[in-house]
């Protein structure tokens, strides 16, 4: 089987290096000490009531899953941001373009290669996960639909890493911009719905000034709500609220946002989620072959 | 093998190449020339497949590099005016990672880079890490590197700058040794006094257009065409310089040092006929001869625009 060079070559180079040992301590380090806080806080309140809450175990695993979750989700533009422009720095690129590899198996190379650290830096965390399950509440379909959102997430953000990295000639400038953007979609479809929220409070109110109380309530973001399917940690919370007991999807984002109808997309949130994640993943990366490859400024002249 | 034809490529307003023309000989060793700015580094790009031209037409062994440049990546070895090296890898892992991009693994990968590192002699360098190495090893790394996968085309942008004289002079044993080979190089240079030492043609560009091409040999009779003749005279000069003023090949005549220096146009045969003159008028001749140039004059001469005028002209003249 022919391995891809790139990946190849890279994840010898960073199997080698001190940053991947350093990153991984550093990773478990943070999980393992949440975890423990968390136990230890867990151990101390039964000390103290003499009840024991099982609810808190999976708390436990709610509160591991989440900051692994935001770690990934930015530790994987770090790994890919510095990947094409490094090798525009180092003056390599154009050494690999004359080769017989094709641009997208340069990127692939590049994005499996980062991928391969995340998924390291995931299965060394499964043991502080497995810390919840001694005492049960959590079933290996949670753990699988995790995992899958994870790698949704790593996916959507490496390659936007890799594309942004593909654009800008300097790492430092794909590293900001990378991060820039995934803050607006984290935050930005976010504020968008806070914003079309508050807008149909004000008319509700406005119109119904005399009438029945709590008219707000039924005030909702309105289709802005879909949104926030491009948002990694939107999906993110509405399935760990589920994992956790809350089954509904008007329980989650209906509690921030306003009641919605319930329906096809809100049935099956987050798998369609992490479908539109994957795309834009596919999009981005497709976006980055298109910048790297020789014949770009010609097929943009022909386009004009 | 390599043909240009009409080559453009424009930058912005700015035209890199403005209608480039070129034929490069198989088994050749091309040096390729010009200022800074000329489009050397970009011609070399679009003959790499790094850019497209605008338009124009370029072929190598045939295939048009446009369209076929896939087909023939895997014919051409690219060494560019910098290394471009890893610096975390060995030297065997950096040919190896080279050899696996052109698909070439395992030990027939480890045996062509053996070979390779041994021909440029870095053969016990091979567990150093490519770091390490000096200056002129990581050049003749990237040679090697270049010849990985065989190519009969082996492109150099501006390789021995930067270089000790020491390192440009095994770099230019190696390319000897290629060329005897049987591969086509085409070389970018400024060290005008190497390339012409090693090689077999040249093309000189200027302003994204080519001046002067042709092989080495017709282009240093060119360059000695060009520079004064040097007669020297026993006894009395009077009678000779009378003479060169009665001739029409002659544009300017100086004494210099007891010898007489004459800008002649002309060529061999009215060179021997300006001789015979000179002996049946009795004039006691002792030394005639063409004062030998260089490729820098010529350089300086082609690429200094009003001087390039009067080479133009006197090459108008001569072909007439």
């Amino acid at each position: 089987m022919k391995i891809n060079p790139v990946y190849k070559m890279e994840t010898k180079v960073s199997s080698r290096s001190f940053r991947l040992a350093l990153t991984l301590v550093f990773f478990n380090a943070i999980l393992a000490l949440v975890t423990l806080l968390n136990m230890y806080s867990v151990v101390e309140r039964v000390k103290l009531t003499a009840d024991i809450q099982y609810s808190s175990f999976t708390n436990l695993y709610t509160f591991v899953a989440v900051v692994e979750f935001v770690m990934l989700m930015f530790i994987m533009p770090a790994l890919t941001s510095g990947s094409i422009s490094g090798e525009r720095e180092r003056q390599t690129l154009d050494l690999l373009l004359t080769t017989t590899m094709k641009p997208r198996e340069i990127i692939l190379g590049k994005l499996c290669s980062s991928f391969a650290t995340m998924f390291l830096l995931i299965v060394s965390s499964f043991p502080l996960l497995a810390v919840s399950f001694v005492y049960g509440g959590v079933m290996i379909y949670d753990v699988f639909l995790l995992l899958l959102c994870y790698l949704a997430v790593a996916l959507l953000s490496g390659s936007m890493g890799i594309f942004f990295s593909s654009l800008f000639q300097r790492s430092t400038i794909a590293t900001v911009v990378s991060y820039g953007v995934l803050v607006l979609i984290a935050a930005g479809t976010y504020a968008v719905n806070v914003f079309m929220l508050s807008m149909a409070r004000m008319n509700m109110n406005g119109a119904l000034v005399s009438s029945f109380q709590g008219v707000a309530d039924q005030a909702s973001s309105g289709s802005s709500l879909y949104l926030l399917l491009l948002n990694p940690v939107a999906t993110f919370y509405v399935m760990i609220s589920r994992q956790t007991g809350d089954n509904k999807l008007v329980g989650s984002l209906n509690n921030w946002f306003g009641p919605h109808p319930e329906n096809f997309i809100m049935d099956n949130w987050v798998l369609l989620s992490i479908i539109i994640q994957l795309i834009l993943a596919a999009l981005f990366l497709i976006a980055a072959v298109i910048v790297i490859h020789p014949s770009r400024g010609k097929r943009l002249r022909k386009k004009k | 093998m390599l043909e240009m034809k009409d080559l453009r490529k424009r930058y912005g307003k700015f035209h890199a190449l403005n209608g480039l023309d070129l034929h490069i000989p198989k088994g050749s060793l091309f040096g390729f020339v010009g200022p800074n700015g000329a489009g050397k580094t970009t011609t070399i790009k679009i003959m790499t497949g790094l850019l497209y031209a605008d338009t124009g037409q370029i072929k190598i062994d045939g295939v048009d590099v446009t369209r076929g440049i896939d087909q023939l990546k895997e014919k051409i070895g690219y060494v560019p005016d910098f290394f471009g090296i890893y610096d975390n890898l060995k030297v065997s892992e950096y040919m190896e990672f080279f050899a696996s991009c052109y698909g070439i693994t395992g030990l027939k990968a480890r045996t062509r880079y053996m070979t390779l590192l041994e021909q440029v002699g870095l053969e016990d360098k091979i567990d150093f890490y490519v770091d390490s190495l000096s200056r002129g090893m990581k050049q003749r790394l990237c040679l090697a590197r270049a010849l990985i996968h065989d190519p009969f085309l082996l492109v150099l942008d501006e390789p021995a700058s930067g270089l000790d004289p020491r390192t440009r002079f095994e770099l230019k044993e190696i390319l000897k040794e290629l060329q005897e080979q049987g591969k086509t190089i085409i070389i970018s240079s400024h060290v005008l006094s190497e390339l012409s030492e090693l090689c077999t043609d040249m093309g000189i560009i200027d302003q994204g257009k080519m001046v002067l091409s042709g092989n080495m040999e017709e282009i240093l009779r060119r360059v000695n065409a060009t520079n004064p003749l040097i007669i020297s005279v026993l006894g009395s000069k009077e009678k000779a310089l009378s003479l060169l003023k009665s001739q029409a090949c002659v544009q300017t005549i100086a004494v210099k040092e007891g010898d007489i220096r004459v800008n002649f146009i002309g060529d061999d045969q009215d060179e021997a006929l300006l001789l015979q003159q000179l002996i049946d008028a009795e004039v006691m001749v002792h030394g005639f001869f063409r004062e030998q140039g260089n490729l820098e004059s010529l350089f300086m001469q082609i690429t200094d625009y009003d001087k390039e005028k009067a080479v133009l002209v006197h090459e108008d003249k001569s072909s007439l």
